[in-house]
């Protein structure tokens, strides 16, 4: 069961890694680097329950909270233009 | 017998969830451009890692295991779509433009900017 | 079936690698290295090393991440294409690879029992670490009781630097919101 679901997931990790590849803008690979991102929460889930070591979970609730601080500081990066300003903007 | 019902459940979970997570990558992959591959990506993140989530929580066995399953489906429950949010506002701002009749050069299918 | 999930982890880490080679947008190559690193993590978490995978994934995908684009944003998002293609750096790659190919015909099998490194101290922390320390993960016993010290020290430069790396980063909100900030 779990072994499907792990191929499964990885098919779709290749699909979402030929988006990050492609482009064209720089959001879609921010785009694709988070759903890589979420793709390897649950791969890490699943692997862990294949292996018999369902303790890992606690090694995708890392990820799913590191994932979100990239994808953050990059769009924060390209609104504002520095990690530093909350309203850089309309400062410049 | 309940272990039976469980496994067919989680395997409809677990399937359904494949599912949605094939479908929602390869939208991400087949759309035209940015805000629709969002869409797309929004499902993956919902639907697929929910279903497969819940699929592994039918196996889980422990009470622990659950909850920490739980968490993690909370954690991407409330951070993608904040997520989607803040990419698209910073794409639109940053000139990725919508597919589809424009408001400044007609109609017509058109790649995002840059 | 783990060598399957192994071997396609290990292929999307080469074309990851292969992919960081060939952009010359400093952001798009930022985002790839988050992509690298989160594959990087899984391997590891494939291979048992659990405490890796977990610095791997706080340190490679996170912190980097936000370190990357922090200087980024100070330094501009486009590499200079190179004038010309260069040979020596591909011929000393490939010399060094091969030599590193070669090494692997020598390393003793992956997680035998009777290999070198299980050996010599291992068993003595499997059997008398729990006794000793009263921690039930080996590992987190050796980190902070038998090698306690050396990991204080690790924390505290790893705090010094976090400390520096903030100051660095913080420019414009510490000098207050005077008309001639930024």
């Amino acid at each position: 069961m779990f072994a499907v679901a792990a191929v499964g997931i990885l098919v779709s990790m290749t699909l979402a890694l030929a988006r990050a590849f492609l482009g064209p803008t720089v959001y879609d690979r921010i785009l694709a680097a988070n759903t890589f991102g979420t793709k390897t929460v649950v791969l890490l889930a699943a692997i862990g329950f294949l292996t018999g070591r369902p303790d890992w979970i606690d090694l995708s609730l890392i990820y799913a909270l590191i994932n979100f601080i990239g994808t953050i500081a990059a769009l924060k990066l390209f609104e504002f233009g520095t990690l530093a300003h909350t309203r850089g903007r309309d400062r410049e | 017998m309940t272990v039976l019902v469980l496994d067919l459940l989680s395997w409809a979970a677990i399937l359904g969830g494949l599912f949605f997570m094939l479908t929602g990558t390869v939208g991400v992959l087949r759309m035209p451009d940015l805000f629709t591959r969002l869409h797309a990506a929004g499902i993956t993140d919902t639907a697929g890692a929910g279903l497969l989530i819940a699929g592994m929580c039918l196996q889980a066995g422990s009470g622990l295991l659950v909850l920490r399953l739980l968490l993690v489906y909370g954690f991407l429950f409330f951070t993608s779509p904040i997520a989607a949010h803040a990419l698209a506002r910073a794409g639109l701002a940053g000139g990725a433009e919508p597919v589809g009749p424009s408001r400044r050069r007609g109609p017509g299918p058109r790649q995002g900017a840059r | 079936m783990e060598t399957a999930i192994d071997v396609t982890l290990l292929a999307l880490l080469g074309l990851t690698g292969i992919a960081l080679l060939r952009v010359y947008n400093l952001v798009t190559a930022a985002m790839l290295l988050a992509i690298y690193s989160l594959l990087c993590a899984s391997l590891f978490t494939t291979l048992d090393a659990v405490d890796v995978a977990f610095t791997e994934a706080a340190v490679g995908a996170g912190v980097s991440t936000v370190l990357l684009l922090g200087t980024l944003a100070l330094v501009g998002r486009e590499e200079k294409r190179p004038l010309k293609r260069q040979a020596l750096p591909l011929i000393m790659v490939v010399v060094t690879g091969a030599a590193l190919v070669y090494g692997i015909a020598d390393i003793p099998p992956f997680g035998a029992p009777d290999n070198p490194a299980q050996q010599h101290v291992a068993p003595v922390y499997l059997q008398e670490s729990e006794a000793a320390t009263g921690i039930p993960n080996v590992v987190t016993s050796v980190l902070t009781s038998y090698r306690g010290y050396d990991t204080l020290g690790e924390v505290t430069v790893i705090f010094t630097a976090a400390v520096g790396v903030l100051l660095l980063l913080a420019t414009g909100r510490g000098r207050g919101r005077g008309p001639d900030d930024g």
